[in-house]
């Protein structure tokens, strides 16, 4: 199988799954990340990343038990998987050792 | 499910429409938790609209139901199918763009046939009386042949009208070319007088004015044509016209109307419409209680159809009345046809208002059509049947999961039916873009398809069908057949017994050389046709036509101190332009002739060539008894000593005192006729000729258009060099030629194709083989004969079955087309043969040199 390939948001949604561990369904997430990111998040693009990383194995789900503030509606909670895992990390050192390559001298801002 | 308190309705019940039931609880519990929050954060109102925008914010795929064909196994198994034809289609582009041009090419002109054959059975069905307006039409016996013609006596309509009670309208028709004066510009047009019911009997509706205004006898309607020729686009209604009638008379109109455009299906039109009882004034000496005269139509409606063999049955007293005083031209029988039969009834009837000329196109075209279409089938089976090879493996496994014969033979035929979708789209716009545009420049005739024509779409269903299935249901049947073992085994062997693709082939390569016959030997008709005598001298001749005897006066004189001319003559009629038709009486039989009323020096004006005997003298200026025939004459007559027969011409006595060769009076597809020249009674002249200095034909003539503008500004001047009298005949007979070149062409690219890539899969069957071969040491000749020989031999027996086949089915076109075609003999064929094997061979060579270029290493080592 090849690298596995995520978008940004994927990502953001998939370390969110991971900070609020095992209470990390769609609503919850977007709340999250409006707060720690302070942009405003839509629940729909939330659900739509959760989807597909669940299709691609990254994440996984079982549904949770049924709420009255949700009209008695239950809720799908996701969790890592190891794969998902591996992407993540994957994705963050590729990062890290891209920035570790920059030379100082790039930073260098003289105006 | 019900909706939870709060939940706007329309919201909720879209989202239930487009959501995944397996999707639907979490996500919108999700919903409901924002709502409810919402509502005690923001209000009930805020919290409703939000929750519409997350609605329509989810309608994205990821939540969208699947709809019921997804899951069905079969729709799935067709997807599968559609993925796997394409997969394959891209994958051998070459015989992909084979199949598909050449299915479009036919379905190309499929579209063409269907609009010229629909548009040809539908010519004039749209009137809304088509099955109660008829046109009566009578038998006569001419030339002892009884035929049918759309013409009849004058007073007949009078009678009709008042003696058969069921008869609810009669309309005259008397067609007239006549000068028309608008804006101070003058042309000849035809004008048609006709009763006030015309109008009613037939759908014309008008874009401006009143119908009822035809009954005013110094009204006219025009056609839209003519009104956007005379005014653009204007409203021309109110203005005044002026007709000057044959007889010379002139009279002003008031345009009271103008048509709507005809559509393409009308055949019976107009451009002018008068009133009737205007024909006094166009006609001298118009009695219509004359029953000897003929009239160009009469129609009648009736309020029942059903009742028109009550009409039938009265004729017979009318008989009688026209057979007293016209015994040359006696009526044996009426007929009455309705106007919905009409024109398909028309190319057997002369003289008729309507007027069929696509009777060969009706015949032909559909043939040609099916002839593609087979070309481009059998094209397709031999594609299918030779790159079998390469899917194999796919109907092994296929049948290895469970696929049975019939499930992939429905596999192949799908693919197929994909296939000719693709090429029906592409078939579509070449018929539309190229066939059909192309195809009205050479008929002068516009076509189209409506796009609510229900039988469209129909035909184009069954096309698509019958096309899938023709080229598809042989291949899928062999490829089926094979079982998957031995596939696997590999012990399938492919293309040795091709002698069905080949078969194929060579029907090809024979229809192909049946059509390049035709077109070389058009083309080569139309340049024989073009050299053809004219039985005179056509070149520096010009004439004129001068109506009246003022005319003719005037422009002679005229005529005569024009440096480039000379040799000035006078006639009644004119050689190609004006005869009429007289009957010749011997002792024992009648014939109906050709006369022409000529003054003797116009036999060396014309450059007529005497056969034997004399002309007439020229001092003789009237009562002149003697006459010039033709050699058609004498032989039809049979006479053995014709100088010095007495012979009888419209019941008068004269003595023929000279023959000429046989000229044409006619273009060459018609047969020269008996033709008899008299002396033209004095002031009876209405044509000048003249032989003109070569090299000034042009200013001659145009010095004489010029005296004419100043002497008639009202008259448009008739008139012309003698060569040209006949370019419409040649741009005619031009375009059959065109016509043969292009079916010609379609045929042989498409034969060519064939052959291409049936050579193309063959090479790529045998690359071991020739790899093989060239390592060991073959040259090229010798490859180029393991390769070519079975390709020749089969060209060698389809031109063997074609030539003959083109021979024949040419002929027979050229006969029933000219009257003096080109003279056939078997070296007409060798052009034709040289083109095929020539393109032939050169096909045949671009692979061998293919091949002659191949490095064997990579065809050794490919698998």
């Amino acid at each position: 199988m090849g690298r596995a390939q995520i978008g940004e948001f994927e990502e953001l949604v998939l370390l969110t799954v991971g900070v609020l561990y095992d209470d990390a369904y769609a609503v919850a997430i977007a709340a999250e990340l409006e707060k720690q990111s302070g942009r405003s998040v839509a629940v729909s693009a939330v659900h739509k990343s959760l989807y597909r990383l669940e299709e691609k194995g990254m994440l996984d789900s079982r549904l949770g038990d049924p709420e009255s503030k949700r009209g008695g509606k239950r809720k799908r909670l996701f969790n890592i998987t190891p794969y998902g895992k591996k992407a993540l990390d994957e994705s963050i050192d590729l990062r890290a050792k891209l920035r570790g390559q920059i030379p100082d001298l790039a930073f260098q801002f003289n105006s | 499910m019900k909706r939870p308190q709060g939940i706007p309705r329309l919201p909720y019940a879209f989202f239930k429409f487009y959501c995944k039931q397996s999707r639907f609880e979490e996500m919108h519990g999700d919903l409901e938790e924002y709502f409810y929050e919402r509502v005690e954060r923001l209000g009930m109102v805020k919290a409703r609209w939000l929750y519409l925008r997350d609605v329509l914010r989810c309608c994205q795929p990821y939540a969208w139901k699947t709809p019921h064909i997804y899951k069905n196994s079969n729709t799935m198994m067709f997807k599968n199918y559609f993925k796997t034809a394409s997969r394959s289609a891209l994958r051998n582009p070459l015989s992909t763009f084979i199949n598909i041009f050449g299915l479009s090419i036919a379905i190309g002109v499929c579209v063409m046939t269907y609009s010229f054959m629909n548009q040809s059975l539908n010519t004039d069905k749209f009137h809304e009386n088509k099955d109660k307006v008829f046109l009566t039409t009578i038998f006569a016996d001419r030339d002892g042949k009884t035929a049918q013609y759309g013409v009849t006596p004058v007073p007949l309509a009078e009678h009709l009208k008042e003696d058969f009670a069921n008869i609810e309208k009669v309309c005259r028709i008397h067609d007239q070319n006549a000068v028309i004066r608008l804006n101070d510009q003058v042309f000849y047009e035809d004008v048609r007088l006709v009763d006030g019911e015309f109008l009613e009997m037939f759908t014309f509706p008008l874009k401006w004015g009143n119908k009822k205004s035809l009954y005013d006898p110094n009204s006219i309607i025009l056609s839209e044509e003519i009104s956007n020729k005379f005014f653009n686009t204007e409203n021309p209604i109110g203005k005044e016209v002026l007709v000057i009638f044959k007889s010379g008379e002139k009279k002003y109109f008031e345009i009271a109307g103008v048509a709507e455009r005809f559509p393409n299906e009308a055949e019976i039109e107009f451009d002018f419409l008068v009133n009737y009882s205007n024909i006094e004034v166009a006609e001298v000496n118009y009695n219509p209680a004359d029953w000897a005269k003929f009239l160009d139509a009469t129609l009648i409606q009736l309020n029942d159809p059903s009742t028109i063999a009550n009409v039938s049955a009265g004729m017979k007293k009318y008989l009688q009345l026209q057979n007293e005083v016209n015994k040359d031209w006696a009526i044996q029988d009426f007929e009455f046809i309705s106007i919905d039969e009409l024109y398909l009834r028309s190319s057997n009837m002369e003289q008729s208002i309507s007027y069929d000329d696509r009777r060969p196109g009706r015949v032909t075209l559909p043939f040609i059509a099916a002839f593609m279409l087979i070309l481009a089938c059998l094209n397709y089976v031999n594609m299918a049947i030779n790159s079998i090879a390469k899917r194999l493996k796919e109907i092994g496994v296929r049948k290895v999961m469970g696929a049975d014969k019939r499930k992939v033979m429905v596999q192949f035929l799908a693919e197929n039916v994909f296939v000719t979708a693709f090429a029906m789209l592409v078939g579509l716009f070449l018929g539309f873009t190229i066939f059909m545009p192309w195809f009205e420049g050479i008929s002068g005739e516009q076509y189209g398809i409506q796009l609510s024509d229900q039988l469209f779409y129909l035909f184009l269903l069954g096309l698509l069908i019958l096309t899938g299935i023709a080229s598809g249901i042989y291949p899928a049947f062999y490829i089926s057949r094979f079982e998957a073992v031995k596939i696997f085994k590999g012990k399938i062997t492919l293309g040795r017994k091709g002698w069905l693709t080949k078969t194929f082939l060579g029907f090809q390569l024979i229809l192909a050389c049946m059509t390049i016959t035709a077109a070389v030997v058009f083309v080569q008709n139309t340049n024989f046709q073009m050299n053809r005598s004219w039985g005179y001298n056509q070149n520096h001749v010009m004439y004129i036509h001068t109506p009246s005897k003022e005319m003719y006066d005037k422009m002679k004189a005229e005529m005569e101190r024009s440096p480039y001319l000379e040799n000035i003559s006078g006639s009644a009629d004119h050689i190609g332009r004006k005869s009429s038709h007289s009957v010749a009486e011997t002792l024992d039989r009648k014939y109906e002739v050709n006369e022409l009323k000529v003054e003797p020096t116009y036999f060396k004006t014309m450059g007529v060539e005497m056969a034997s005997g004399r002309v007439w003298s020229e001092e003789v200026k009237s009562a002149n008894r003697e006459v010039v025939v033709n050699q058609t004459f004498v032989k039809q007559l049979e006479l053995a000593e014709p100088l010095g027969f007495e012979i009888k011409i419209s019941d008068k006595d004269y003595t023929i005192v000279g023959i000429i060769n046989d000229l044409h009076n006619q273009p060459f597809g018609t047969e020269i006729e008996p033709m008899v020249f008299s002396q033209v009674n004095d002031g009876d002249q209405e044509f000048l000729t003249a032989n003109i200095t070569s090299g000034y034909d042009f200013k001659a003539y145009d010095e004489m258009e010029s005296t004419w503008d100043e002497l008639y500004p009202e008259i448009p001047l008739v008139g012309g060099l003698q060569a040209n009298i006949w370019d419409g005949y040649f741009r005619l007979i031009g375009n059959f030629a065109r016509f043969n070149k292009a079916v010609a062409s379609i045929a042989v690219a498409l034969a060519l194709l064939g052959l291409y890539g049936l050579m193309t899969l063959n090479i790529s069957g045998r690359i071991k083989e020739l790899s093989i071969r060239k390592t060991l040491g073959a040259n090229m000749l010798h490859i180029s004969k393991i390769m070519s020989t079975q390709y020749m031999v089969l060209t060698i027996i389809s031109i063997c079955i074609g030539a003959p086949m083109g021979y024949f089915f040419t002929k027979f076109q050229l006969d029933l087309v000219f009257a003096y075609p080109l003279p056939m003999g078997a070296f007409r064929l060798i052009i034709p043969i040289i083109i095929l094997i020539a393109a032939l061979t050169s096909v045949i060579i671009t692979q061998i040199i293919r091949v002659g270029k191949f490095n064997p290493v990579k065809g050794l080592r490919s698998e």
